[in-house]
């Protein structure tokens, strides 16, 4: 399943379920990236204005932009944007290194960094997520679904997690770097994370009935 | 002679009488014009077979994901069925259209006790 990005999902919806404080009225559409086919009937379609960082370049990603938001601290995004371009990099030297050291097959390694992020995110999803529900004074720890949105959250906030988790010598781009190599071919500490959150799941099953409103 | 405690416990304890304790109406007797919608946001428990099925082949295949495609689509398909059903019903609520039938929902039927109240 590929990423979809909450603002093509909700062109063009008209929800009555408008967040109460928003300064749009709820029959105002989503900035939309992509190029507008039907001219006719979207120029009588108010639109929200696009927020700052959303762009048209080729190099804007939607999973991109969310993972330089989480990266952020402090709101000093241009730092988070250097951390990943350097990531970006790191990824791609060690990728053309083993490309030439593998002899065989050329075609087996992935150089671009950009979709060798989207796989170790897309291996670091989780399934379900364990929540605390109290029944009768015992907590028990009960597996729900997540939702699609919310499995990219934890993907990408394990793998800084685990990236953050470090000698203080070593750079962050660095260690996010080999984080999402490892994720990318299915190893590591964040996919050993998500299948470990998925064997609690498991022997936890009994109490999935314990989910109520 | 002693009559024993029995014999009176047989006819019953004798009735009040109602001048003494009158009658009175703590709450008032008619039904009220409004119910609340607590019973409408149902239970959360949903994809419990297609989770059951998940943790059976997870558990087969030492959690390895990709030989579980099957069951992995089904059980999120589900799940978003059944979130997407959730909002498209708090999204007929909230617009209260008000529409014959018998499957109303709590803001349906304050509208229409709202038109039909109880007299006072």
């Amino acid at each position: 399943m590929a990423y979809v990005p909450a603002t093509t999902l909700n062109i063009l919806r008209f929800s009555k379920l408008s967040r109460l404080m928003s300064m749009y009225p709820s029959h105002f559409a989503e900035p939309n990236l992509n190029k507008i086919t039907d001219r006719k009937s979207a120029s009588h379609i108010p639109v929200k204005a696009a927020t700052n960082d959303l762009s048209d370049s080729i190099f804007y990603g939607e999973l991109k932009n969310k993972l330089i938001k989480y990266i952020t601290k402090k709101g000093n995004r241009n730092l988070a944007k250097e951390l990943l371009n350097e990531t970006f990099e790191t990824i791609k030297r060690t990728q053309i290194e083993r490309l030439n050291l593998n002899k065989g097959d050329k075609t087996s390694v992935i150089i671009n960094s950009e979709q060798l992020l989207i796989n170790a995110i897309e291996n670091s999803r989780p399934l379900l997520q364990l929540s605390a529900i109290k029944r009768g004074g015992v907590k028990y720890q009960v597996p729900v679904p997540v939702t699609e949105k919310k499995s990219y959250f934890l993907a990408m906030k394990w793998l800084l997690d685990a990236a953050r988790e470090k000698d203080r010598k070593v750079h962050l781009p660095e260690k996010l770097a080999w984080e999402i190599l490892d994720a990318a071919c299915g190893q590591g500490r964040v996919v050993k994370k998500k299948d470990d959150l998925h064997r609690q799941c498991e022997s936890n099953r009994a109490y999935a009935h314990y989910r109520w409103s | 002679m002693r009559i024993p405690g029995a014999l009176y416990a047989a006819r019953g304890r004798a009735p009040q009488n109602e001048k003494e304790v009158p009658f009175q109406e703590v709450l008032p007797l008619r039904l009220k014009n409004t119910v609340s919608g607590k019973a409408d946001s149902g239970s959360d428990v949903a994809c419990l077979q297609e989770m059951g099925v998940l943790f059976a082949c997870l558990k087969d295949n030492e959690f390895v994901e990709k030989y579980c495609h099957k069951e992995i689509s089904q059980f999120q398909n589900c799940y978003k069925f059944y979130m997407d059903r959730k909002f498209e019903a708090k999204k007929t609520v909230n617009q209260g259209i008000v529409q014959p039938g018998s499957n109303l929902n709590y803001r349906q039927l304050n509208k229409y006790m709202r038109r039909f109240p109880n007299p006072q």
